[in-house]
């Protein structure tokens, strides 16, 4: 628990640093730390953004709190000088086009169909168990008290994204 | 003097050598570590923003395999919170505490802590914090320290040596060259030139000084030969005018002009006196005096002189006392001349009327002449002085005449026979004494001295 609260200081901190206000406080620990974790993955990976990429995008697929939480990020940060945009996605035709994919546990669609819609140039990443031996790029998991992240190599490197070992060194690594 | 500049200026360079060596030193530590510090700030970004403090340990765990003298090293998050650390040394060190929010390098306590920002291309997100113990600086300081004393010890040690050998060497040449100036003032000895091979500055001081001489020594050659040359030039027209004078001399023998010629005659003599005095000085400069030794009647020689002086000085009588009663071996003219000299000299200083007294006395093996009279007497001081060359006593009326060479001749032949001359001041006048050995200058016999009158 201990643990937690230092955590949470330390996220707010780091939200703070990106200029999340302190109201941000009242939400999920975990949530905030999920979309903390999501936007400094895209730091760690080349996204061969090309000029006609105004913007990036950020999908969510199913309700989840991180959603809102990206929001607050998506409003001061931006990636690769490109304002980030957070779409929420109901159905499946809509997930083409979204550089970063959150498949949150709330969602009615399967996972092995969402994976299928990824495309190159794109990376999903979700919160269940087994979800990266499924195909997601990343999936969190919880180790312990601490967040950490799954990482399915063949489904980053098929991709075609390259991404820092700096990030991956810190991934659990799963392979299928 | 030298040795204390010399050391001041070595303790000045070596401070100066240390402190940059240590300062060098301290530098390339500071800047190694700071290489070291910036490539674990860029590998443990990642796990600052991902929270895996496992992560940021195995890193600085990494760090301290690669780098043993790093003793303490932490991650610190945003708000200087300790993320990760590896190292003895807990954060309640009084070294973490002093310097774990600051950034740079900093030396305390033969302690390297370095201290970087860990940034995110944009964003400080953490700092990390590295303590390096010096072991190297401590044993630098003292290697450096005792090499620095030893170098300047040796360094003043040389500079001492180098200095007293070369004082010794200058002073050892001045000295001898200031020696050699006095006897050449003393002695007058101009033939006493310095020996010298050298090529500096001492060197040209004593070839100077001896050419110096070797001038002087020339000035009195040519000196000597020109007294020498004039007093031959003169003597020659002197000889006819007297040849002339006694010639009407006989002629005139009844007649009042008789007494003119008796002047002339008279005046000629004196010149011839004056003209003779130099030719022995110049004889006696060139070392051309000899003596014509003989053995002959002392006391008659006394009665002699006296007679013949004693008519040239009617006022003044001339006493002969004490008779020594030997035969005598020496120059019998020469004698005969030191003594015409004497009793001319007392005749000229003494006052009218009072008599001039003649001793002679035999005692061991020397006679002991003495003429005194009452006069004037030596000034005081002068008593060695008078026997001179050229000595002519100051304050004395203008009438008495001469060269003032009488007894500076008489000196020389004294001491030719190996006597001795002097003069003694009484209260009422001086007495002029020389000491002849009875059997000559040439006999084998002990002298306490045959040094000049004293």
């Amino acid at each position: 628990m201990k643990k937690l609260v230092a955590y949470a200081i330390i996220i707010v901190a780091l939200l703070t640093g990106f200029g999340i206000p302190a109201a941000a406080q009242g939400e999920d620990l975990e949530t905030n730390l999920k979309a903390a974790f999501l936007y400094n993955f895209t730091k760690y990976i080349d996204w061969q953004l090309g000029p006609d990429d105004a913007q990036f995008v950020i999908g969510v697929v199913g309700m989840s709190e991180v959603e809102r939480a990206l929001e607050q990020i998506a409003r001061t940060s931006t990636v690769n000088g490109r304002r980030i945009v957070v779409r929420h996605i109901d159905r499946l035709e809509e997930i083409g086009g979204c550089q970063l994919l959150f498949i949150a546990r709330d969602r009615r669609a399967g996972l092995r169909e969402i994976l299928s819609k990824v495309n190159r140039g794109e990376i999903a990443v979700a919160e269940e168990n087994g979800a990266a031996r499924e195909g997601a790029g990343f999936n969190f998991v919880l180790a312990g008290e601490k967040l950490k992240f799954e990482a399915n190599m063949r489904a980053l490197s098929s991709s075609g994204l390259k991404v820092s070992s700096q990030l991956l060194k810190l991934a659990i690594i799963v392979k299928k | 003097m030298q040795v204390f500049t010399s050391a001041l200026v070595l303790g000045i360079f070596a401070t100066f050598y240390i402190i940059t060596e240590i300062q060098n030193y301290k530098n390339r530590k500071a800047k190694d570590v700071q290489s070291i510090a910036a490539v674990v700030a860029q590998n443990s970004a990642s796990s600052l923003q991902f929270q895996d403090n496992q992560a940021a340990q195995a890193t600085l765990a990494e760090l301290h395999a690669v780098s043993p003298d790093v003793v303490y090293s932490a991650i610190l998050d945003q708000d200087h919170h300790v993320f990760a650390s590896v190292g003895r040394a807990g954060s309640d060190t009084a070294l973490f505490r002093e310097y774990r929010n600051s950034v740079g390098a900093f030396f305390s306590a033969g302690t390297l802590i370095v201290v970087r920002t860990i940034s995110n291309n944009t964003d400080k997100i953490g700092s990390i914090y590295l303590q390096v113990r010096l072991n190297e600086l401590a044993r630098m300081r003292s290697y450096l320290f005792r090499l620095a004393m030893v170098l300047s010890g040796i360094a003043v040690l040389a500079a001492f040596l180098i200095s007293f050998v070369l004082q010794t060497y200058i002073s050892s040449r001045l000295l001898a060259l200031v020696r050699t100036m006095r006897r050449v003032g003393d002695t007058g000895d101009y033939t006493l030139t310095l020996a010298d091979e050298g090529t500096d500055e001492i060197s040209v001081l004593i070839s100077v000084f001896n050419s110096l001489l070797l001038q002087i020594r020339e000035n009195e050659r040519r000196k000597d030969e020109f007294i020498g040359v004039a007093s031959h030039e003169l003597k020659t027209p002197l000889t006819n005018v007297k040849g002339y004078l006694e010639i009407l001399r006989s002629m005139e023998e009844r007649n009042p002009q008789r007494q003119l010629v008796d002047r002339a005659f008279l005046n000629a003599g004196k010149l011839e006196k004056l003209i003779e005095d130099l030719l022995d000085v110049t004889k006696i400069q060139t070392g051309q005096m000899q003596l014509n030794l003989t053995e002959f009647d002392f006391d008659e020689l006394v009665s002699e002189t006296i007679a013949s002086a004693q008519m040239l000085s009617k006022d003044r009588p001339i006493v002969f006392e004490a008779k020594a009663a030997r035969q005598v071996r020496a120059d019998r003219q020469r004698i005969e001349q030191v003594l015409a000299n004497l009793l001319s000299n007392a005749v000229k200083y003494s006052t009218d009327g009072k008599p001039i007294v003649v001793t002679a006395v035999a005692t061991g093996g020397d006679i002991i002449v003495e003429v005194a009279d009452q006069g004037e007497g030596v000034p005081a001081g002068e008593e060695n002085a008078i026997f001179g060359r050229f000595y002519r006593a100051k304050g004395v009326s203008q009438h008495i005449s001469g060269f003032g060479l009488g007894l500076y001749i008489c000196r020389d032949i004294i001491q030719r026979h190996r006597g001795r001359i002097w003069v003694r001041n009484r209260e009422d006048g001086a007495s002029f004494l020389f000491q002849l050995p009875i059997a000559g200058p040439d006999f084998k016999q002990q002298h306490s001295s045959t040094k000049s009158s004293m």
